[in-house]
């Protein structure tokens, strides 16, 4: 089990994270980022692996896993798309921008595409008000003050 | 007027380590050590009367004195860069042009404090500060500033910089402390307290970004400079977060006392398309609203305590008039009842019932008794948690339907209002 | 030592004490569900708060440790208040199935609901889903929409069996219990999580709908599993045999004992309570060339002491540490000192099992220790003694205590051996090969239909108490050996068990000094002024069940 998550490289870049910390179980949340990384997504293997990993009951990863927002449990989709949906951007407009976006893409909230292609979900406050109403793409770039050509140019340009 | 933290927030630019020095960056860490033993330097910085700038506005030079030494086990400094109180985004524009003046701040924080390693609490979200932090530390080893022998005065700091993974709560100090031992972020029942007992079941100083950030200030010039600069026993300056319909949304260093008026009109440049004004939230979402009538109000944490909300994290909300309030408190209820962690029994049920119930209005099935029902539950919900999620609900729960009581009433009457933005789109409504 | 005012009454606790124990000195129950003595402190269900004065805000009675002139009052109409809107929050997304739930009658949430709720339901919106009906393991049943979150089943895996399959996953109201995917909760200890859930999210698969709590009676006594000898309670019914089978044990209970077994017992005792009514030998039994006689009970055991006398002492007794001290002491009476017999060798009906440094111990006996007192020890070399003698021709005649010999001494040969003794006796509660095979059969009680003592692995005697009438015909064996040593013209002159008791006390240096009291109490009939690990004994004294 653990073999097939941590293959060498992976392994190596593990053990280097897990010497930062007091205790191999505080590196939970980088580990599973890596994990995420390399393998697309945590699977319930995944999570498996970790717990062995760290010597902790597989359970509390799991309890670790639902509990934060920005862990995959499925195989992600190329293109992601999190659209902020708290009082600022609410203000600016964000249910047009979630609104232009679900009916570009034929999906709700929480929804993928079948082919992997894009997902689309909405997130609370990214700490971008400034910008809003705003989104973050592919788990990385912050994009804002959005309007539904914004949101065309960005997505033809990826 | 002048600009601390700010003047370094150039639109496009990180500060690098050479651009930092050449601007007397580290000076002040250098002058901790030759100038200061560690309870001296606590003293000073309880004279700068520079408070907690995450939001709960504790005296920062106090709760380092609650820091009990030598008790043979190590002292933690942990900062708090999970910033995520809507409205607040003061702590990334820190991180992505200016990191060094945390790391500067950690270790004059880390010095007065005897702590050897640090930890940087940086919210999963926030990918490209992380990456500009991670590469600051990189060069403040590279230039002996942190390590095994900083500045050769044979103090040893490390700096581990961690990445939360999605989850508010972990900004609420203790439920910090668990997500950073591995855990998921249930805060920690109180005493003992995490200056006593926190990270690793050792004592640890959990401070800010921006609170950290200012300690270069108070060393260059003094703790009486600082102090001068706010309002009284509030010292300094702080970083407003201003959003919303404003014409220019943006981060603001203004001292503490600072008439909220003065922020949104002055230097926000007024509501956009100069409408009238409606609400504010003065402290970042969990502070309650205030109307056009106290917007008077000196911007320090005991002035806006006095008119019954808080200056929280400093994040300014404005609203206009064209703002339907059910949809404000919809979308802000729907935000505690996303985040509560679900540990205390009157957040994890408050805040989503309140939640539900607000949604029910929305949809036009307002039932008469609902407003008394919601500031029932609003006055339960607060005060009898673990943590101050709750409270931060319930504040903001109590002040819409109070200060706005006709336009709730006649949501639930009615079953929408005049704002272009009601009835309320389907889609928003969607937990 | 802090002194503490609650409601006006003065107390000192020791430093360190926790204001709800501090109460509940006082006779004060502050209600709570997420705190156990047993456990860490969660402080998550909130039920506890009181009004602590010089503290603005009320605060957890759980957590909240005594101070020295510290001024508590559980019973504010603040306090009263926020514990009914504390428990309007708990009972929000509670599914109110009731009457198809088995917790119904020793739920912590209905019997506070009467006593500090009693509010109108203001819920206008659709209840939240969870998973219902889950079988989480071998033992036990999760309904996660009546689950409450207050950890305490998390907290005993984590802290108690040492197993950590729980936890709470997901945040905030889709918050629930859950097993790891594909795992189970399967440990040695798993079905104490049903008795300290307070509420219906975790029953137990084997109580499952037998039979409403109402109807159960309950006696205090031991369990006989192991040599811990840990406090318990059978639960039970003998009016409605239309309800599970018609069998009268239903469950057993832990019992709080803090030298024994704390709060706890293990699945193994838990579950092996299903002999008492299945296969029992309800009426003495005699076999003459294949035909098989109902005797009465006169008739046998004259028929048996004949035979004895006509051995005179060439006999060999099989004594099981599963016998009382008292029955011991009585064999030890009749077999070694009167007739002298030429073996009497004690055999373990159950070989060495599975033993943790937490409850379970290897010796599946309730009293070998207590055996051990009278001289009598487990011994591969005297059993392989008694058996060869058998097989000699030395033996005429042997009685077997309760224990399959056939199964636990084959390796000796044991079948050979005996068929060349000319009669054999068995007292016992079930049918075994042995049983089978006895030309006679005297049916025993078995341990729950008879009242003694053990003594456990740590040298603790205990009293086990009747909690049911013997089935059948049957009798606890002390009674047939008194009735046996009648019939064989010794005199023996014991009409209870505590009178055997006391002369034991008198004769076996080991149990010097003890009390038949004592040895009652100390099996923890007192129990400790802390939480009992069901209903809070204040909640059943009001009536409210």
């Amino acid at each position: 089990m653990i073999e097939t998550v941590f293959k060498p490289e992976i392994k190596k870049q593990a053990e280097a994270i897990m010497a930062r910390y007091e205790t191999k179980r505080a590196s939970i949340l980088e580990i599973l980022r890596l994990v995420q990384e390399s393998c697309g997504y945590v699977s319930t293997e995944a999570e498996e692996a970790v717990a062995e990993l760290l010597e902790i009951p597989a359970i509390d990863v799991h309890e670790v896993v639902t509990f934060y927002t920005l862990f995959y449990r499925k195989p992600k989709c190329k293109t992601r798309l999190n659209v902020c949906r708290t009082l600022t951007c609410a203000l600016a407009g964000g249910d047009r921008i979630l609104d232009h976006l679900e009916k570009k893409h034929g999906l709700r909230p929480g929804e993928a595409r079948e082919d992997g292609s894009v997902s689309l979900q909405t997130v609370e406050c990214l700490g971008a008000c400034e910008i809003a109403p705003m989104m973050q793409l592919n788990d990385s770039e912050y994009i804002g003050p959005l309007t539904p050509e914004k949101i065309d140019q960005v997505l033809e340009r990826k | 007027m002048e600009k601390l933290i700010s003047k370094y927030f150039v639109t496009g630019k990180t500060f690098g380590m050479d651009e930092y020095l050449a601007d007397g960056g580290y000076e002040a860490a250098r002058k901790a050590f030759e100038g200061f033993d560690p309870k001296g330097l606590i003293e000073e910085v309880k004279k700068s009367n520079l408070r907690g700038l995450g939001g709960a506005g504790f005296p920062a030079g106090m709760k380092w004195s609650f820091i009990p030494q030598n008790t043979g086990k190590p002292v933690y400094l942990v900062v708090n860069a999970d910033e995520g109180e809507p409205g607040t985004f003061k702590d990334k524009y820190i991180l992505n042009h200016v990191p060094h003046l945390l790391i500067e701040g950690m270790i004059i924080a880390a010095y007065a404090n005897q702590v050897h390693k640090a930890y940087v609490y940086i919210r999963g979200e926030y990918v490209g500060p992380h990456r500009t932090l991670v590469r600051a530390v990189e060069e403040a080893y590279a230039k002996g500033f942190l390590g095994k022998d900083i500045f050769g005065k044979g103090y040893a700091l490390d700096i581990v910089v961690h990445r939360g993974a999605g989850a508010y709560i972990c900004g609420e100090e203790t439920g910090l402390l668990e997500s950073l031992e591995g855990k998921k972020g249930f805060p920690r029942l109180k005493p003992p307290f995490p200056a006593v007992v926190g990270l690793f079941n050792c004592p640890t100083v959990i401070n800010n970004v921006e609170t950290l950030s200012y300690l270069r200030f108070i060393l260059e010039r003094g703790a009486d400079w600082f102090s001068k600069l706010g309002s009284e026993k509030n010292g300094g300056m702080r970083l407003f977060s201003v959003s919303g319909h404003v014409k220019k949304p943006g981060v603001y260093e203004l001292p503490l006392g600072i008439p909220l008026k003065d922020i949104i009109y002055d230097h926000a440049d007024g509501i956009r398309d100069d409408r009238k004004l409606k609400a504010v939230v003065p402290g970042g979402l969990s502070a309650a609203i205030l109307t056009p009538d106290e917007i008077e109000v000196g911007m320090d944490f005991d002035q806006l305590r006095a008119k019954k909300t808080m200056a929280g994290s400093a994040g300014v909300i404005v609203m206009d008039e064209t703002t339907c309030m059910l949809k404000a408190l919809l979308v802000t209820m729907r935000f505690y009842a996303h985040e509560s962690c679900g540990q205390c029994s009157p957040c994890r049920e408050g805040t989503s019932w309140v939640y539900r119930i607000l949604k029910r209005i929305s949809k036009g099935r307002g039932r008469s008794q609902d407003i008394k029902n919601l500031l029932d539950i609003c006055s339960f919900m607060g005060g009898t948690t673990i943590c101050a999620l709750a409270d931060g609900a319930a504040m903001p729960l109590r002040s819409y339907p109070e200060k706005f009581k006709e336009e709730f009433e006649h949501h639930i009457q009615n079953g929408k209002c005049d704002s272009p933005d009601c009835p309320i789109a389907e889609d928003l409504v969607t937990a | 030592m802090p002194k503490i005012t609650i409601d006006g009454k003065e107390i000192e606790v020791p430093k360190g004490t926790r204001v709800i124990e501090a109460a509940k000195q006082l006779d004060t129950h502050v209600p709570y569900y997420c705190y156990h003595p047993g456990l860490s402190i969660a402080g998550n269900c909130r039920m506890c708060l009181v009004e602590v004065e010089k503290i603005p805000k009320l605060q957890i009675a759980c957590h909240m440790e005594a101070q020295d002139g510290m001024v508590v009052h559980t019973n504010t109409e603040k306090v009263l208040k926020t514990r009914q809107h504390v428990l309007e929050f708990l009972l929000l997304n509670h599914p109110l199935d009731c009457p198809v739930c088995d917790q119904a009658g020793e739920c912590w949430l209905q019997d506070y609901y009467m006593k500090h709720g009693l509010y109108d339901s203001r819920l206008n919106e659709d209840k939240i889903k969870k998973p219902k009906a889950v079988p989480v393991g071998p033992t036990v049943m999760l309904d996660a929409e009546r689950c409450i979150l207050c950890s305490r089943c998390v907290r005993f895996t984590d802290e108690i069996s040492k197993t950590s399959e729980l936890g709470i996953i997901n945040r905030g109201a889709h918050g629930e219990i859950s097993v790891f995917p594909g795992k189970e909760l399967n440990n040695p200890y798993s079905g104490n999580v049903v008795d300290i859930c307070p509420v219906g999210a975790l029953t137990d698969r084997d109580f499952r709908f037998k039979i409403r709590v109402w109807y159960l009676k309950s006696k205090d006594t031991l369990c006989n599993g192991c040599a811990r000898g840990c406090n318990i309670q059978v639960q039970y019914n003998t009016d409605r045999p239309h309800h599970g089978k018609g069998e009268r044990v239903k469950r057993l209970k832990p019992r709080y004992n803090e030298n024994v077994n704390k709060w706890w017992m293990c699945d193994e005792g838990r579950y092996g309570y299903k002999y008492h009514d299945h296969n029992r030998i309800e009426t003495p039994l005699r076999r003459i060339g294949g035909k098989v006689e109902e005797p009465a009970w006169d008739e046998i055991l004259r028929d048996l002491a004949q035979k004895i006398q006509n051995a005179r002492n060439k006999i060999a007794v099989f004594l099981s540490p599963q016998l009382s001290n008292e029955e011991l002491f009585l064999a030890q009476q009749i077999f070694k000192d009167s007739l002298q017999a030429k073996h009497v060798v004690l055999v373990s009906p159950n070989p060495p099992g599975f033993e943790d440094d937490i409850l379970i111990r290897a010796d599946k006996n309730p009293n070998s220790r207590g055996a051990e007192a009278f001289g009598y020890k487990e011994e591969n070399i005297k059993s392989a003694a008694a058996v060869r003698d058998c097989e000699a021709g030395a033996v005429e005649g042997v009685v077997v205590f309760g224990q399959d010999l056939f199964e636990h001494l084959s390796h000796m040969n044991i079948r050979a051996a005996f068929e060349k003794v000319s009669w054999s006796a068995f007292i016992g509660s079930n049918h075994s090969v042995t049983s089978e095979w006895a030309e006679m059969v005297l049916p025993a009680a078995t341990y729950i239909e008879k009242e003694g003592t053990f003594t456990n692995f740590e040298g603790r005697t205990q009293k086990f108490n009747q909690v049911l009438e013997p089935l059948g015909e049957s009798k606890p064996e002390w009674k047939i050996l008194i009735e046996l040593a009648k019939a064989l013209g010794i005199h023996l002159h014991f009409d209870r068990t505590e009178e055997i008791f006391d002369e034991m006390v008198l004769k076996i240096p080991y149990f010097k000094g003890l009390t038949y009291e004592k040895v009652a109490s100390e099996g923890g009939h007192e129990l400790p002024q802390m939480a009992a690990p069901t209903i809070p004994d204040l909640e059943q004294a009001e009536g409210l069940l």
